[in-house]
């Protein structure tokens, strides 16, 4: 019994964890490249999960649909930001505003999501949901399954891009510092723009596989951003490697931390980690130059 | 032919002066009520669904007025939580300077609220919060018409051992002052009736995730009744879980999940088949057959074009009862109090109203319980 508790716990985990990964992803992608919070990432995690919603219910129950829908959404919004908002204010100069400015985006797209979806939690149930699979006194659904075969596949793309691609180098060396790559024939700006509209697809994504999982209002996102930022600290600002491992980490914490001691108890033992990450091992979990992590 | 000139002046000028204080009077004749209500975060949905209720009860009473005076209304986002609601409250009584208040719909926020109406001496009238401190010992300037903690944990502890002869429970409740009081009553009344509780599991409201709770719920062996006390975004997700655990009737388990008046309707038809066989408390009847409740169905779908929910009803009846006292001669914020006070008969859509010396509504026959079947319709259980 105790035995299947315990693989119970850890597929509830990971599974958790693989959704805090998406999240957190991009977070600390903008954070690597551009060396700014985003404080918008949980509206278009929400801004995500309502596109899905709205886009799977039209299309007759097509969830995996509705998960293209909510990348292209939140790849779109981030984009139609950048243009807007960020890009001007960066020009300015001052690194101060393009943060302040995530702030009043945030609180602009929670309120018009209040306006047009309203505050009446919606019930997203995809088709996998209720599919239940039950091995060896364990549980687990369809939809749990999408959800770690989707995180997996992004990581690995993301990987791929990163590592093996034009853009991707590129990417890694506007990171590592502006100036120079821009002086390389690499157009720091575009540069930027991708990584935001990378970063906001991930967050559409993110709220798509969360949906399920969330509570749906307009607040949806906000109650995961919380974790998503403890584990970018966790894992080393700008880290992908140690964001990953730190979601994971995460969600297995959690899920021990509520068969072993009390589900209250869970952020009290999340942070508690951050704490001591940030006095002990400020770097995160997987230490790194800053300048390499993207 | 001066004379006449100045008579005929001074009549017209006494006519205007008339009419103007006449108009004055009648303008002053305004019951300005005040509504602290969750209009944003996870409670937001009792907020727009009190604003409903409300507008269609000044919409009635403003056609003929009571006793002269009409009603306005300003509403302030209390959202659930002490601090802004403590904010919005202090917020109101400064500017709007209301009669009367009605709200909060969440425990703590209403806790956090209540000093600050008793020392403006404005009353307040609620109708969602549960905790037993808003009326033991509560203050004078604070009403409740719907049954405390206390009341519905020790009925619905009764019902559970009694009528379901649950034995053995699990307590699920969100870390609130009502999520904590709510489970606290049952676990007494379910003990002392002979019950065992097997785990009390507490959460906070940024929990999303119930997957790993059902798990932990599911390992605890032969569970009989699992009440829960969250709001309605995450009583859904508990309630899949437990589903998807094979724990609860819903997911062809053998655990009755309990619930409380803190689910809107529609809550069924959001869970799914994993509501099945969900046992929970409703304090509005839209079937009652008393023509008073046909009449708000009517009203409430011919405005909105929907079903009244308990939410609707509940704030229909908070300004009904405004209406009452103002109709039994109230027509400030002392005199409102007074008359609350001294309320024995009220009876509004969702059941009657008699107040005792803390204030606190004795009637119980808002309490219907009902089941809810695999089509997702209730059955009334008719226990009470």
């Amino acid at each position: 019994m105790t035995a299947t508790i315990v693989a119970q716990q850890a597929i509830n985990g990971i599974v958790l964890g693989s959704l805090y990964v998406l999240v957190a992803l991009g977070l600390t992608l903008i954070y690597g490249v551009l060396v700014q919070i985003n404080f918008a990432h949980a509206d278009f995690v929400t801004l995500g999960a309502f596109a899905a919603y709205f886009v799977m219910h039209a299309l007759g129950g097509q969830y995996l649909l509705g998960i293209v829908a909510a990348l292209l959404v939140g790849a779109a919004l981030g984009w139609a930001i950048n243009i807007t908002v960020f890009a001007p204010l960066r020009r300015k100069g001052n690194e101060l505003l393009p943060l302040i400015a995530t702030i009043g985006v945030s609180v602009m797209l929670q309120n018009a999501m209040l306006a047009w979806f309203g505050p009446v939690p919606y019930a997203f149930e995809t088709p996998y949901s209720q599919k239940v699979f039950r091995v060896a006194g364990t549980f687990f659904t369809l939809q749990s399954v999408i959800i770690i075969a989707v995180s997996a596949t992004t990581i690995a793309l993301l990987y791929a891009f990163m590592k093996f691609t034009f853009l991707g180098k590129a990417l890694r060396a506007v990171a590592q510092d502006r100036e120079t790559a821009g002086l390389m024939g690499i157009n720091p700006n575009t540069l930027i723009m991708l990584t935001i509209v990378i970063s906001s697809a991930l967050a559409g994504m993110g709220g798509a596989m969360l949906a399920p999982v969330l509570v749906l209002t307009p607040f949806a996102g906000a109650s995961v951003i919380v974790k998503a930022f403890a584990i970018v600290i966790i894992g080393g600002f700008g880290n992908v490697e140690g964001t990953i491992l730190a979601g994971l980490l995460v969600g297995l914490i959690e899920s021990f931390t509520t068969q072993y001691l009390d589900p209250g108890l869970i952020d009290i033992v999340v942070f508690g980690l951050l704490l001591l990450m940030l006095a002990f091992r400020p770097t995160g979990l997987i230490s790194e130059r800053r300048e390499e992590n993207v | 032919m001066r004379q006449q000139h100045l008579l005929v002046a001074t009549s017209a000028l006494g006519l205007i002066a008339s009419v103007a204080i006449g108009g004055a009077n009648a303008q002053d004749k305004t019951i300005k009520i005040g509504a602290l209500l969750p209009m944003s975060g996870p409670g937001a949905y009792f907020g727009s669904q009190d604003k409903q209720g409300i507008e269609l009860a000044l919409e009635q009473l403003n056609k003929s007025m009571v006793n002269g005076y009409k009603f306005t209304i300003q509403y302030e986002d209390s959202a659930c939580s002490p601090l802004p609601a403590s904010q919005a409250a202090k917020r109101l009584l400064d500017q709007y300077k209301p009669d009367v208040i009605i709200g909060e719909e969440c425990s703590d926020a209403t806790l956090a609220i209540m000093p600050i109406i008793e020392q403006a001496k404005v009353p307040m009238i609620n109708a969602g919060s549960s905790a037993l401190k808003i009326t033991d010992p509560g203050n004078p300037y604070t009403f409740r018409i719907m049954p405390n903690e206390v009341m519905q944990g020790v009925d619905i502890a009764s019902q559970a051992y009694n009528k379901l002869n649950a034995r053995t429970a699990v307590l699920l409740f969100e870390n609130t002052n009502a999520g904590i009081g709510n489970a606290k009553v049952f676990k007494e009344t379910f003990e002392k009736l002979g019950g065992k509780i097997l785990a009390e599991i507490g959460f906070g409201r940024d929990v999303n995730d119930f997957t790993s709770i059902a798990t932990r719920v599911a390992g605890l062996g032969k569970i009989d009744v699992i009440p829960t006390y969250t709001l309605e975004g995450q009583g859904l997700k508990i309630t899949q879980a437990l589903a998807q655990a094979g724990v609860v009737k819903g997911g062809d388990g053998p655990a009755i999940q309990l619930g409380t008046i803190w689910l809107p309707f529609g809550f069924e038809q959001k869970a799914g088949k994993a509501a099945t066989g969900y046992v929970r408390i409703v304090q509005f009847d839209p079937t009652d057959p008393r023509d008073m409740v046909k009449n708000f169905v009517s009203a409430f779908k011919a405005k909105f074009n929907s079903d009244p929910t308990h939410l609707n009803a509940h704030a229909y009846d908070q300004i009904m009862l405004i209406a009452d006292v103002v109709k039994r001669g109230a027509k400030d914020a002392q005199s409102i109090r007074d008359m609350l006070a001294q309320t024995k008969s009220f009876v509004g859509v969702t059941g009657s109203v008699e107040f005792d010396k803390n204030n606190q509504n004795v009637k119980m026959d808002t309490i219907h319980y009902m089941e809810t079947q695999p089509d997702l319709s209730w059955k009334a259980l008719k226990w009470n």
